[in-house]
């Protein structure tokens, strides 16, 4: 419970609190019944809409659409991983013109939809003459628009080490490149984890998009069930909701995890022998 | 260019219209789910801090599309929309909705508990404080993330063409369809999307500087 807007309670409010409880729990309850109610009379709920879904081969279909998924996720992020983190160094570079260039784009990519870059990406490929697959299509869509927001998380992992770091290094006569490799960026790479595990669950949420140019990830197969089965539409939705729930839940919860881990490590700055020791760990 | 951008300049500011009315009618949605879904979320009452809490992960792990397609084909059961743009309204405003709550939850983490306590003191119940003392007060350290979430909302309005809005990328498309150039129909949308965000993103910035409290 949050303490911020309530302390211990009093025997007057815990028997308030008791009454919101079941007011709560009724009001709830109510809801349930109406939505199940609801579906139940538009015929939502009948057993024939839903039994395909029990079957094997139909659920395999599916899991291999979430295959897919994943597939575009990964190389995409693998790729973003790279450009972002180029983006984010031009952003911190010394020449005004290098840092112009990488906040027009990272500007630019950060206020247009995902959609428009997918379309943009792949009817202007077909237009310029070349063949290539929704898979290409999305994949490159998506580094555009995530280089752009990995280059964000990026910068800030980096601006976040204390400035003192960097003092030293050039003080001991490092220069940028070796300065960046040897003392920036193992700290800031570190922290920078959780961010993009997370940001991976973003991406696979957004992968769904590659739908409307008939990427066969795990929406577009949940949209083609109703035509060749007795499944419906909300039916087939629901499942492939669930599976997607499980999917994002689960990256969302080990980013979670890997922040709290990080916060509790000893801080890296402090000795960054044991810093290196530590991340080789990690990486194993 | 100049021809592709005369004949069609109807369609693209139609578009915009379009994306503009989903975005600010979702975003008020959105306002409003939030704030109750983060004061269910901080609560003495268990039930609604669980309710809160399934909601908001409910949304926060399902693709936006998935989400249209849910309220696509089970809001009309439900009795509540059945068309494209108010089916659109509804289901971003309730994803944003989402977003919303743990922004304004953080922000009512970050006001401190002197704050609460002080208003107990002079005896204040929990809705009067929540309102009169701690949202003012959070409101004003998250300009940012609601500026932020506002750009998001306003980008994911395009997700409304796969449920048949007509809005700015969807314009974008059929331009694409029927007049085969891709880069002037893509160009276009771009630069009003851009044109819009920018302009929205100093807002939130000027507010920002004017408004947040500094620590």
């Amino acid at each position: 419970m949050s303490m911020v807007l309530t302390e211990a309670l009093g025997p007057r409010a815990k028997s308030r609190v008791r009454i919101a409880n079941w007011v709560t729990l009724v009001v709830i309850g109510l809801l349930v019944a109406f939505v199940v109610r609801q579906l139940w009379t538009a015929g939502q709920l009948e057993w024939r809409l839903w039994e395909p879904f029990t079957v094997w081969i139909n659920l395999e279909f599916l899991l291999l659409g979430l295959a897919n998924t994943l597939k575009a996720a990964v190389i995409a992020m693998v790729f973003s991983i790279a450009t972002g983190f180029l983006f984010a160094l031009g952003r911190l570079a010394r020449s005004p013109w290098v840092r112009g260039l990488c906040v027009s784009y990272v500007e630019f990519f950060r206020s247009i939809p995902l959609l428009l870059a997918i379309f943009g990406v792949f009817f202007g490929l077909a237009a310029a003459g070349f063949d290539a697959s929704p898979l290409t299509s999305l994949v490159i869509a998506l580094i555009l628009y995530n280089s752009a927001v990995l280059s964000e998380i990026f910068r800030a992992g980096i601006n976040s080490l204390d400035k003192g770091q960097s003092e030293a290094a050039m003080a001991v006569g490092l220069r940028y490149w070796p300065m960046m490799r040897i003392v920036i960026l193992p700290q800031a790479v570190r922290r920078m984890i959780p961010a993009i595990v997370a940001q991976l669950a973003t991406l696979s949420k957004d992968v769904s998009l590659g739908f409307v140019i008939s990427y066969e990830e795990v929406v577009s197969r949940g949209t083609g069930f109703s035509a060749f089965s007795p499944a419906g539409n909300l039916q087939a939705y629901v499942v492939v909701g669930v599976i997607y729930f499980i999917l994002v839940y689960l990256l969302a919860k080990l980013a979670a995890y890997l922040d709290t881990r990080e916060a509790r490590a000893p801080k890296a700055a402090a000795d960054p022998d044991a810093a290196a020791i530590d991340t080789e760990i990690d990486l194993a | 260019m100049i021809d592709f951008y005369s004949t069609n300049a109807d369609r693209f500011i139609d578009g915009t219209i379009v994306t503009v009315r989903l975005a600010l009618l979702s975003f008020a949605i959105a306002v409003v789910v939030g704030v109750i879904i983060a004061s269910f979320r901080v609560s003495p009452v268990p039930p609604l801090q669980r309710f809160a809490a399934a909601y908001v992960s409910l949304f926060r792990n399902l693709p936006l599309l998935v989400i249209f397609f849910l309220a696509l084909f089970g809001l009309g059961d439900l009795g509540l929309v059945y068309d494209g743009f108010p089916t659109a309204v509804v289901a971003l405003g309730m994803y944003t909705g989402a977003y919303m709550a743990e922004v304004i939850r953080s922000g009512i983490n970050s006001v401190s508990s002197g704050q609460a306590e002080a208003g107990r003191a002079i005896g204040l119940g929990f809705i009067p404080l929540l309102v009169t003392i701690v949202i003012p007060q959070a409101v004003r350290t998250v300009i940012a993330p609601i500026g932020n979430l506002f750009i998001a909302n306003f980008k994911n309005t395009a997700v409304a063409l796969t449920i048949t809005v007509t809005e700015l990328t969807f314009v974008s498309r059929q331009l694409i369809n029927q007049t085969a150039q891709v880069a002037y129909s893509v160009g276009g949308a771009a630069i009003i999307y851009t044109v819009i965000l920018l302009g929205v993103g100093w807002a939130f910035r000027s507010l920002e500087s004017r408004y947040a409290i500094k620590r």
